[in-house]
């Protein structure tokens, strides 16, 4: 087999939309026997209706699409059905036939115009029913299923056809998460055996998960498909989704992981305030988050690169001074956080544990002498002898304030700076 | 499980065959002048064989067997036409009427008893042919207007028929006041009769209706697709819209056949194929010739009512139909069996 002929489904130069409306504009895309191809991008995109051009509900305005490296509109739509399934968002059957055939319906590109099913296509049937799953619903009548269970019978309805395209708009969207994984998985497994798959995605995990290629439609365009690690990152969610993410590789799963931290949108307006925030491991990226959100600047104190706050913090773009992984605080580190303890109009100290590596980050939130939040006590935190205890006792001199928690810091900050526009 | 299901599909016809039998003989000897079955079967083999004789024989063969079989093909018409508009329109409450199909019959059908004096040979070949046109005519308007924004969906379309059911049922009593001299012939037709009932009636209508429903037997399974919706059937590889209009011609066709001869007859083709879907379940392989034989057997026993309910007098069969299918169908509704 060579290459050409690998390509089961190509768009080229397409331009797709609804009567003289384009949605998407001058795709190129191909999809090869074998692979998944993710199709990720906002809502109303654009992604299902370049799965709409393959099956003419949606109009193609200039360009080819190509199936099995025939022009889509040199095949009939017998032929077409019989290269392509299609397993749409949802479907509905308000009519009491039973599942085996409803599924058996998916043969129709197959059967002769006169006669009924043969043997073969009720091996097929038989085959599709068992691949899903779904046997035990084969005698049940259609209209009587869960939204879930008939999903996985037009899963089911569509490998009936035995087609060498899968289309797949977000067709796991319904099923609980078992059923979800269960129809991936048999997704993934199929592609593995030689079919080709093009599928919309919500999700971004299980986009990237079971795609070998994904590719983004966003703003009339389809953007060049790569492996879900160059396509999936930080900067593509923020330009196409407008949300600061923390895009990672997944320990488990092998895969990549996607937290979404905040909305641009969601960010509140017409406060001015500046907060120094002294974290580490994770302690006080939720308070940074808050703050964030609540329209302060933040910037960090000293923080190893990797750490759960300094990947949060570059998530969202902010500034801090970063050290190596595992290394202490140096001179230039300790500098940039006096200079940003200057800028700042609060700094908070959050729940971490002072050791010689970053006690130098308290040192200096002590002595810059601005309004202090402390949170929680130091008893149990002070890892460096007794320097810690030393620090925070000059600072509650020094009229620090404390408080329990990061909530509480919150309120502390939003008291002390969150004076809103007046406050500039 | 399938063999089960296999059969009983099969076990409904041969009860509804059998039914359809004993319907046709009992609408025969059922009447003002009641006649023994046993007669029926001796005058038939007499007219078979050319040597009718007597009141009795002329009765059974000239009147009311070509009556008997008129109601059989016009319910069966009915009822046919009636399951295609519902699987087309995925809407149980589709039937002849809904697409202003009948009503461009019975525009049809009313200008040539109005260019025709009286019950001549013209009429009998005019009427019939004048009900198609106006039926083909009329569904190729409503399917002009209902894809006039690009699509063609469901709800364009019975918006479309009804919209044009209405105007052209207001024409249609326009023309009444021109055919004052016909005026009780007319009334009649428009409320759904088989008074005229004739072999010559039979002759035209009995062929509109071979051909119909042999061509829509075999649109059983696209049909079936067809409850997936109209994307969804595309998806399985059917030209949703080139299958569309064929289907909507052979129903047109089916009533332009009741029409031309029994005027507006209601419920039939609402009624019957509901039922059976009731029953057997939504499978046009099943749904579509029961529904032919459970529209002969429904109409034939409406007009044995008609006939003999005031007797002498004859009242509309489209009365009689109204009369019960109108209750049957809002219990149809108060059950709530929307299978």
């Amino acid at each position: 087999m060579n290459a050409a002929t690998d390509v089961m489904l190509a768009y080229r130069g397409a331009s797709v939309g609804y009567g003289e409306a384009v949605v998407v504009a001058d795709a190129d895309l191909e999809v090869r026997a074998g692979e998944v191809v993710g199709l990720v991008g906002p809502n109303g995109a654009g992604k299902s209706t370049l799965l709409r051009a393959v099956t003419g509900d949606a109009d193609l305005r200039s360009g080819v699409v190509e199936v099995a490296g025939r022009s889509r509109s040199e095949l009939s739509p017998r032929e077409r059905a019989s290269l392509v399934g299609v397993v749409p968002q949802q479907v509905s059957a308000a009519f009491s036939l039973p599942g085996r055939e409803f599924v058996e319906m998916g043969r129709h590109p197959h059967l002769p115009r006169f006669g009924g099913p043969s043997e073969t296509d009720r091996a097929a049937v038989r085959q599709a029913l068992e691949l899903t799953g779904t046997t035990n619903l084969a005698s049940r009548p259609v209209d009587a299923l869960s939204g879930g269970d008939l999903q996985r019978l037009a899963l089911a309805q569509a490998l009936a056809v035995e087609p060498r395209v899968l289309l797949l708009d977000e067709a796991t969207a319904h099923l609980d998460l078992n059923h979800r994984l269960q129809v991936l998985d048999l997704v993934r497994d199929l592609a593995d055996a030689g079919m080709a798959v093009l599928a919309v995605f919500h999700d971004l995990e299980l986009a990237a998960r079971y795609s070998d290629r994904i590719a983004i439609v966003a703003g009339g365009r389809l953007a060049g498909a790569g492996t879900p690690e160059r396509v999936i990152t930080a900067e593509a969610l923020k330009e196409v989704f407008g949300v600061r993410a923390v895009v990672g590789p997944d320990a488990v799963t092998g895969s990549i992981s996607v937290t979404p931290v905040l909305r641009d949108g969601a960010v509140a307006r017409g406060r001015h305030g500046t907060v120094l925030v002294v974290g580490g491991g994770g302690t006080a990226a939720p308070l940074m988050r808050k703050l964030v959100l609540g329209g302060f600047t933040v910037l960090g104190a000293a923080l190893n690169a990797g750490d759960a706050d300094a990947v949060l913090a570059e998530a969202l773009g902010l500034e801090y001074a970063r050290i190596e992984p595992f290394a202490p605080m140096n001179a230039e580190a300790a500098v940039t956080v006096a200079r940003f303890a200057e800028r700042a109009d609060v700094i908070v100290v959050g729940p971490v544990p002072f050791g010689r590596g970053n006690i130098d980050n308290l040192l200096v939130a002590v002595r810059a002498r601005r309004p202090l939040v402390l949170v929680g006590a130091v008893d149990g935190r002070d890892f460096t002898g007794g320097a810690a205890e030393s620090y925070w006792a000059e600072a509650l001199e020094h009229g620090a304030v404390t408080v329990e928690d990061l909530a509480g810091a919150e309120r502390a900050v939003f008291a002390l700076a969150g004076g809103s526009d007046a406050e500039q | 499980m399938s063999r089960a299901r296999d059969i009983r599909p099969a076990v409904a016809l041969a009860v509804l065959g059998a039914a359809l039998a004993a319907t046709l003989v009992a609408g025969i000897t059922w009447g003002a002048v009641p006649v023994a079955p046993g007669d029926v079967v001796a005058a038939l083999g007499r007219a078979l064989s050319g040597r009718s004789q007597g009141l009795a024989d002329t009765l059974i063969v000239g009147v009311r067997l070509p009556r008997v079989l008129l109601a059989a093909v016009v319910g069966a018409s009915l009822a046919g036409a009636g399951a295609i508009y519902q699987a087309l329109f995925r809407n149980p409450l589709a039937d002849p009427y809904i697409l202003g199909v009948s009503s461009g019959a019975g525009l049809g059908a009313m200008l040539a008893l109005v260019a025709t004096s009286a019950a001549t040979a013209a009429r009998y070949g005019l009427v019939p042919a004048a009900a198609f046109a106006g039926a083909m005519l009329t569904m190729a308007l409503v399917v002009r207007l209902a894809s006039w924004k690009g699509r063609l969906d469901a709800a364009s379309l019975l918006l479309a028929g009804v919209a044009i059911s209405y105007t052209l049922a207001a024409l249609t009593s326009f023309l009444m006041v021109f055919a004052r001299e016909q005026m009780a012939a007319v009334v009649y037709w428009m409320m759904g009769g088989l008074t005229g009932a004739s072999w010559a009636y039979l002759a035209v209508v009995a062929p509109m209706f071979v051909v119909g429903a042999a061509a829509s037997l075999t649109l059983s399974r696209e049909l079936n697709l067809m409850l997936l919706g109209d994307e969804r059937a595309g998806h399985l590889g059917l030209s949703v819209k080139a299958f569309t209009y064929g289907a909507l011609a052979i129903a047109s066709l089916l009533t332009a056949a009741a029409v031309s001869v029994a005027g507006l007859i209601g419920f039939v083709g609402l009624m019957v194929p509901h039922m059976v879907r009731m029953v057997l379940g939504p499978d046009h392989r099943v749904l579509l010739p029961t529904s032919f034989v459970g529209g002969a057997i429904v109409l034939i026993l409406a007009d044995m009512v008609a006939r003999t309910v005031i007797a002498p007098v004859e009242i509309p069969v489209g009365i009689v139909t109204a009369l019960i299918g109108g209750p049957f169908f809002v219990w149809l509704l108060m059950r709530g069996d929307r299978r």
